[in-house]
């Protein structure tokens, strides 16, 4: 197990209980820079546990800290401007705004988004709604959905509303992104177009945490995996170790791949 | 009362219940709030602005609270009860807010429906302590002493009757004439085929209602409101050539909301200018066709004529209602409003994206109560008493209903649908007069159900209202790029 010494997110003993059923049992984790797979069976604990670090649940113990900060309990919103993310597993467009305003909406620290700045309209005003279009028509090209931007989010295809959701995540220019199956019920094409958009902002300074479930994708993709079983994490490290693992096989793989 | 008193008395009705509803959009058209409590912030900004404006010691009856006495406070600067009301009305207005916050706070966070029954229940509870507690406000007997800014100044006249004339009839002609140019550019694209047989359904079915009005009173006595007589050929075949014709006119064009723009204007003008029209040829009767075209001008108001206090208060209240519209088309059109449209849309979304939105949805229900506040300080002065039955939960519904027939999430489909709702449940009273007065219960409920029809109507067939959710764009005035 290779161990992370400047994590930017650490997560220790972690527990969420719904009733009697634990769905995260006093979990640790450590994740660094760079792309971090999540990977384990369903029921695991994953979106859970994305559910705890930022703040959609609140934990019942342990602690949760982002770039040296305590962000355990904190709203989402809060989490969000500490510059941690999440897309979420099922697209969440807003379905009668624009893809446009779904992707203006996005970017942190909008002056206009207070209401006195609404109503007074000083200088930042303009400069910042100039701004915020101008990087949602860079981000909409850059993930080559440039062509749908006046048309209504709800009317989008599937693997659109994905690249959406991404989109929209990445205008908030955080630190690190939790994807939560952003493959899922994408064609081979655009999948590897999302692949390799992922490198491409990877190599720009982002870092991911991210669930999928195709262990090929997992090893061309991540330089490091963390398992999880039963609200637990069951071994981390490098995808191909992992891949080897007998318990991850075990609980996971069902047969060597 | 002459129809245009009447008409001034229904389009202020309309001005300030669309000033309560442009408030119940900032909370359930652009934030997706329900809010079935909204009638109580119309309550509280009523008597808050009363209760600043009021001054002390007018009444024997009056047992509650003593006025801040407002309205007398600026007595030595000129229209100073004007000054003292309208800073009774901010109060007012901060008051409605500051409950909407106290109410928020615990309530807010609760799933959509589960808000709208809390804040119903809340209504139901101020509704009730400003009933029974007469220390507060007087309790049930309400309060007569109800400061109407402005009203010694009024009539006011220039002393020339062709003067006053030219000053208040001439906008009242060149209003109806705007109203007029821009109803026509509504109905512009229907074609000439489905634009006649409108015409020809709108006419016949008014037409088989005078028939049935004028001549069948005596017979509608004996058998009830609902027996149209049969043996009325001529009603008879008028109302089914109505139908014919309608049903050809909607089966002819897409253009259905030109469709009834046309059929209202039609039937506004007949009702308006036509009646007066027949007194004309028939009496040879000028008087009623004048005051109906000069709406503005009041020939009884001082010794030349001139403006009366109800004409002004019209314009008055106009007034605020385009300062709200203004106002709230600011907010929307902002990336505030941005957000606020993403909350309704989906929470949990702009909240992963780093948007309190505990606090934006907090803020929009201060905004839309506040506006509601304002609409009760300016009903207050309308009616010059207040009490808490006026304040009922069905204010709310009605709000809600004018708000979904006109276009939920659209400033304008708010004063439409108020405008729609008010004309069907007040304009429709003149035909009152028609039939005989116990059946006055029967007809009121029958408005209702021809309200609730209509609802249907739309809900079924057009969800998003009349006109639809409004169009948003961020003006950012010189040296802002536009979209595309």
């Amino acid at each position: 197990m290779t161990e992370i010494h400047n994590p930017i997110l650490d997560v220790q003993g972690l527990e969420k209980h719904f009733g009697g059923i634990t769905a995260i049992g006093g979990l640790d984790m450590r994740v660094g820079e760079g792309i971090t797979g999540l990977i384990g069976p369903n029921g695991a604990g994953k979106t859970t546990f994305f559910n705890c670090v930022t703040g959609a649940l609140t934990p019942d113990a342990g602690r949760v800290e982002f770039a040296d900060g305590d962000i355990t309990g904190k709203r989402p919103s809060a989490v969000a401007q500490e510059g941690l993310v999440r897309t979420f597993q099922i697209p969440r467009e807003l379905p009668e705004m624009t893809v446009r305003e779904n992707l203006q909406l996005a970017p942190r620290g909008q002056s206009g988004e207070r209401l006195t700045q609404a109503w007074l309209r000083g200088d930042e005003f303009a400069t910042d709604e100039v701004r915020v279009r101008e990087k949602a028509t860079e981000m909409a090209e850059f993930l080559e959905i440039d062509h749908v931007l006046d048309a209504k989010a709800g009317t989008l295809s599937g693997g659109q509303r994905k690249l959406l959701e991404l989109a929209r995540v990445l205008l908030t220019e955080p630190d690190m992104i939790l994807l939560d199956e952003p493959l899922a019920g994408v064609n081979p094409t655009l999948e590897q177009k999302i692949l390799d958009r992922i490198h491409d902002l990877e190599s720009q300074g982002y870092s991911f945490l991210f669930i999928e479930h195709d262990i090929d994708v997992i090893m061309e993709t991540c330089e490091r995996v963390v398992v999880m079983h039963q609200g637990q994490v069951l071994t981390s490290g490098e995808p191909a170790d992992v891949k080897s693992d007998d318990r991850v096989i075990e609980a996971y793989l069902g047969e060597e791949v | 009362m002459a129809l245009a008193d009447f008409f001034i008395s229904l389009l202020t009705f309309v001005t300030i219940y669309s000033l309560f509803g442009l408030g119940l959009n900032v909370k359930f058209g652009f934030t997706g709030l329900i809010d079935f409590g909204h009638v109580a912030y119309f309550m509280i900004g009523a008597y808050v602005t009363v209760f600043v404006a009021m001054p002390a010691g007018l009444s024997e009856t009056y047992e509650g609270l003593t006025g801040l006495g407002l309205a007398t406070a600026f007595a030595g600067v000129p229209g100073g009860d004007l000054l003292g009301w309208l800073v009774a009305l901010v109060v007012g207005m901060a008051a409605a807010a500051l409950v909407s916050l106290l109410v928020g706070i615990p309530t807010i966070r609760l799933r959509e429906d589960y808000l709208a029954i809390t804040a119903l229940g809340i209504a139901t509870i101020l509704n009730a302590v400003f009933h029974n507690e007469r220390w507060l406000f007087n309790g049930a007997f309400g309060i007569r002493e109800v400061h109407e800014p402005l009203s010694g100044v009024f009539p006011i006249g220039t002393g020339s009757f062709q003067l006053n004339l030219l000053l208040f009839g001439l906008p009242s002609v060149a209003i109806l004439g705007y109203a007029a140019y821009r109803t026509a550019k509504v109905v512009r694209p229907l074609g000439v085929r489905p634009a006649l047989l409108g015409t020809g359904a709108t006419l016949a079915l008014a037409g088989s209602v005078v028939f049935v009005i004028t001549t069948m009173t005596g017979l509608v006595v004996d058998l009830g409101v609902l027996a149209l007589n049969v043996d009325n050929t001529i009603a008879f075949v008028l109302l089914v050539g109505s139908v014919v014709a309608g049903r050809a006119a909607l089966t002819e064009t897409d253009h259905i909301g030109a469709l009834l723009a046309l059929a209202s204007a039609l039937l506004f003008t007949l009702w308006y200018l036509g009646q007066p029209l027949v007194a004309l040829v028939a009496d040879g009767e000028t008087a009623d066709l004048l005051l109906n075209l000069f709406w503005l001008y009041d020939a009884t108001a001082g010794s030349a004529g001139g403006l009366d206090y109800d004409r002004f208060f019209f314009l008055f209240t106009l007034a605020f209602l385009v300062g709200a519209y203004l106002w709230v088309e600011r907010t929307v059109n902002s990336p505030y409003g941005r957000v606020l449209r993403a909350v309704r849309e989906d929470e949990s979304v702009p909240e992963a994206l780093g948007k309190p939105t505990f606090r934006y949805k907090i803020q929009s229900l201060m905004f839309g109560s506040a506006l509601a506040g304002a609409a009760g300080g300016l009903w207050a002065a309308n009616i010059g008493f207040i009490d808490p039955t006026q304040f009922a939960s069905t204010v709310t519904f009605f709000a809600y209903t004018a708000v979904i027939i006109g276009g939920t999430a659209n400033n304008r489909g708010v004063v439409l649908g108020t405008a729609v709702f008010w004309v069907i449940n007040s304009g429709t009273r003149f035909l009152d007069d028609f039939f005989p007065s116990e059946y006055a219960q029967q007809l009121a409920a029958l408005r209702l159900i021809l309200i609730g029809a209509l609802l249907i109507v739309i809900l079924y067939y057009r969800p998003e209202g009349m006109l639809g959710e409004q169009d948003y764009d961020i003006n950012l005035g010189r040296g802002g790029a536009s979209d595309d």
